[in-house]
């Protein structure tokens, strides 16, 4: 927790709507933006996404809702109901973005759209974010991590060849598509401080996953009629790459440019007496050796064998070849490397604190990145939110609370 | 009232980068209006650059060609310098003093070793911002090491926490590290550029790409400090919906994946005759039950997706209100794809050598101030004379001393 002002202190944002945009909030909020999420009176769904700390269920215990949401202040509020709607209204209008995920045209029909938040403050900026965008034929269709990673190509390429496609850990599509919007988020705002015009952001999740997955993309192919397919731990484009076996456990390398490649030649010459891989055919761009992948792959394991990963990667490393270690969530979380930056932070929770958690992304020399508060109880921050800002009296605010709007 | 039409007009950006965690960032700037420019060297060509068509092996390398240029630096203007060369260096400072903003993601130590350090240039431009990113960051034991986007999979955890349960780890197609890092650091610079715009300070951010990934891995690494152990590998499969998989479809290597969210979605697949009796289980009427019973359900599913078109079944199943999509490959999303055709997600871009060409669009959806790639294909020191001369001021005389003290590497041939 930190007491210094964030880059983004002083901007307001409104976040509205589920799990699929919460990193976006949490990005921004990081970095010293006011945000407020906006939940239903009973919660937000995603604060019964498990697993939960100590593995027992509740709506401050979950570690997504947890994670995704620190930073932020949280309101009830129900915007079926008209003066749910009216309320929302106003917080909208006091805020420079407003995040959300709703269907499209959820707000739209609720009066709370871009063009209806604009005709009163022309700088706002709203930022969509949904499956497939806010136009075009699947604009309607439902989405979810999994079928975004589907339509948006990632799955397809991911994973071993004779196996289904699969995706990776966490919602990485989501995450991605977050991170797209909290950029278009203060790019938008940006112009809208020059220009007097805000605008709206539609972030399509599907496009975002196929803009992050596109090394494997349409200009390739179009290029070489070659579709990329799964290949396991290896990268087609690059040989060698992949994950190599050693004594205890495996190893992973990644050999791009041509002087790699010769480092890692001696040295397999080195280690196992081998000539025939220093043979100048497997030199230069990795697209010279793609039709011996197999073969090479043979040469390096035959060195990678004699050895511990640990030996592998300090030696590997003090030749300038790109080998790494694979590790476990476990290995990570005592990573010396990660311990001596400091990395994973403590942030204090009643219920739940400390909570230990992944810490800075990046590192601002002077405005660094922060964790401001833990995630906002359910309905934490009503009284200072709706009687400390928008000046509602206790009547108007318990009126609003027996008609279950907050 | 005029205002610019491209959101980051007037922002100039310079980078010192390589592969793609670096030059991504630029990229999405010169799409919205930033100059970006890309400073490089015969001597290290970019490894992007280092394509072989395979329709002309015959021709060797054509850096201009190569489809990942295009995707990962198109819109960019290019010098070529050395900077090994003390006059190139003294030339790149004073790029730097004409900059909003320095990218790099050299290996640690790099920057400095050319006399291109923090220090450097902050001194010759006290309101830079400047991102250095790199895979282990600039500080601790691994500070050194030569990574590239699949050795951060690897060493984050996250390709021993995906994939199916009985194998080892699962490992991207497009070094994902790569991507994640560079729209990370684009939203760093970004906050930077708000803070720097309100008190007129610049700084220096700092990119760890290991960190940045495991930032990726929030729930999953707080499972695992909180309790002390491992979260379970769940491959296509989810804590909290069931079903929730990847399915064969007919044809060779056809997918589909089905991820039901409630109850209520999973009485609506009811309504698929073929899938009526497993709905109609009391058993599975809970998200407790189904997900007791995940095999079994992902079995009857499969069952009946193995003998169905991919593609007609998510239309049938999205109809249907269940949420279901295509595991698409490139070619389904450019050529099956009516919805990102309809939305005009590919973007043509004028390419100096072939015409125009097509590539992933940029995906900000800035629907106020849409952005657009001017051009695709330039050489290695394209811009030479826009930068040096009309920038920078350069005489005739002075550009050829720089020329002569091999600081400045001549534009390659003409198109």
């Amino acid at each position: 927790m930190s007491g210094s002002q964030g880059a983004l202190a002083g901007r307001r944002v409104l976040e509205i709507g589920g799990a699929a945009g919460a990193y976006c909030g949490k990005l921004l909020a990081d970095m010293g933006a006011d945000v407020v999420k906006v939940e239903r009176p009973r919660g937000d769904p995603s604060r019964a996404i498990p697993p939960f700390f100590e593995d027992r269920p509740g709506p401050d215990r979950s570690l997504f809702f947890l994670y995704m949401n620190t930073s932020k202040r949280g309101v009830t509020l129900d915007f079926e109901q008209p003066s749910g709607r009216s309320l929302l209204r106003r917080l909208a209008l006091r805020a420079d973005i407003v995040v959300e995920s709703l269907p499209p045209g959820a707000l739209d029909t609720q009066g709370l759209g871009f063009a209806s938040l604009a005709a009163e403050r022309p700088r706002i900026v709203v930022t969509s974010i949904t499956g497939f965008g806010q136009t075009g034929p699947h604009a309607d269709w439902s989405s979810s991590d999994l079928v975004a990673g589907a339509m948006g190509g990632a799955l397809y390429v991911t994973g071993e060849a004779d196996d289904p496609p699969v995706a990776l850990a966490g919602q990485q599509n989501h995450l991605m598509a977050c991170t797209t919007a909290a950029v278009s988020s203060l790019i938008a705002l940006r112009h809208a401080q020059r220009s007097g015009r805000g605008q709206h952001v539609d972030i399509s999740i599907q496009e975002t996953t196929l803009a992050v997955s596109h090394i494997s993309g349409v200009g390739k192919w179009l290029d070489d009629g070659i579709v990329p397919r799964r290949v396991g731990s290896a990268l087609t484009a690059s040989v060698p790459s992949g994950a190599y076996p050693c004594r205890d456990g495996r190893v992973y390398l990644m050999v791009n440019r041509p002087a790699h490649w010769r480092a890692l030649a001696a040295w397999i010459n080195e280690e196992t007496g081998n000539q025939e891989v220093l043979d100048p055919m497997f030199e230069g761009p990795s697209s010279r050796r793609i039709e011996y992948r197999e073969l090479l792959d043979i040469f390096i394991s035959d060195m990678t064998q004699l050895h511990s990963v640990d030996e592998i990667f300090h030696e590997g490393q003090r030749r300038h070849i790109a080998f790494t270690p694979l590790c476990t969530t476990e290995e990570v979380a005592r990573d010396a490397h990660l311990a001596a930056r400091d990395y994973f932070v403590s942030v204090p929770h009643g219920e739940c604190g400390p909570l230990r958690m992944p810490g800075a992304p990046y590192r601002h020399q002077a405005t660094p990145w922060a964790i401001r508060r833990p995630a906002p109880q359910l309905g934490e921050h009503n009284d200072e939110v709706y009687r400390g800002e928008l000046g509602m009296t206790s009547a108007e605010l318990d009126n609003l609370r027996h008609q279950g709007v907050v | 009232m005029s205002f610019p039409q491209q959101a980051l007009e007037g922002v100039r950006v310079v980078e010192f980068t390589q592969g793609m965690a670096g030059p991504w960032i630029g990229r999405m700037m010169a799409w919205c209006g930033a100059e970006v420019i890309r400073i490089e060297s015969h001597r290290v060509p970019g490894v992007v650059r280092l394509y072989v068509s395979p329709h002309e092996p015959e021709r060797g390398t054509q850096p201009e060609m190569s489809p990942w240029f295009t995707d990962w630096d198109a819109g960019k203007l290019f010098v070529a310098m050395d900077l090994k060369q003390p006059a190139g260096v003294e030339l790149a400072r004073r790029l730097v003093a004409r900059a909003d903003i320095v990218v790099e993601n050299h290996r640690h130590g790099a920057m400095r070793k050319l006399g291109l350090d923090w220090e450097t240039l902050e001194a010759v431009n006290p309101t830079l911002i400047g991102l250095s990113s790199s895979g282990f960051g600039d500080s601790g034991p691994h500070a050194d090491c030569v990574t590239w986007g699949p050795n951060i999979e690897a060493s984050s955890g996250l390709a021993r926490q995906s994939g199916f349960a009985h194998r080892d780890s699962a490992t991207t197609q497009y070094a994902y590290p790569d991507a994640l890092s560079a729209l990370h650091g684009l939203f760093a610079i970004l906050c930077a550029l708000e803070h720097r715009d309100r008190t007129g300070e610049g700084q220096r951010i700092g990119i760890a790409q290991l960190e940045t990934t495991v930032a990726m891995l929030g729930p999953e690494m707080m499972e695992q400090l909180a309790h002390g152990r491992p979260p379970p590998k769940l491959g296509n499969a989810s804590r909290y919906m069931a079903p929730h998989g990847c399915y064969p479809c007919a044809g060779e290597d056809r997918w589909c994946v089905i991820t039901v969210r409630s109850d209520a979605e999973w009485q609506r697949l009811g309504r698929i005759e073929q899938l009526a009796p497993l709905v109609g289980d009391p058993r599975f009427e809970t998200l407790a039950g189904r997900l007791a019973a995940r095999e079994e359900i992902d079995a009857a599913i499969a069952d009946w997706t193995s003998g169905n078109d991919a593609v007609a079944l998510v239309e049938l199943l999205q109809s249907l209100g269940v949420t279901a999509g295509v595991v698409q490959d490139t070619e389904d999303q450019y050529q099956r794809d009516a919805h990102l055709a309809a939305r005009g997600y590919f973007e043509r871009i004028p390419h100096l050598r072939k015409g125009e060409v097509t590539a992933c669009g940029i995906p900000l959806g800035l629907t106020g101030t849409p952005g657009r790639t001017t051009r695709a294909g330039a050489a290695m020191g394209e811009d030479n004379a826009y930068v040096f001369s009309d920038l920078l001021g350069l005489s005739a005389e002075e550009y050829a001393a720089y020329v002569e003290a091999g600081a400045i590497e001549e534009p390659d041939g003409e198109p």
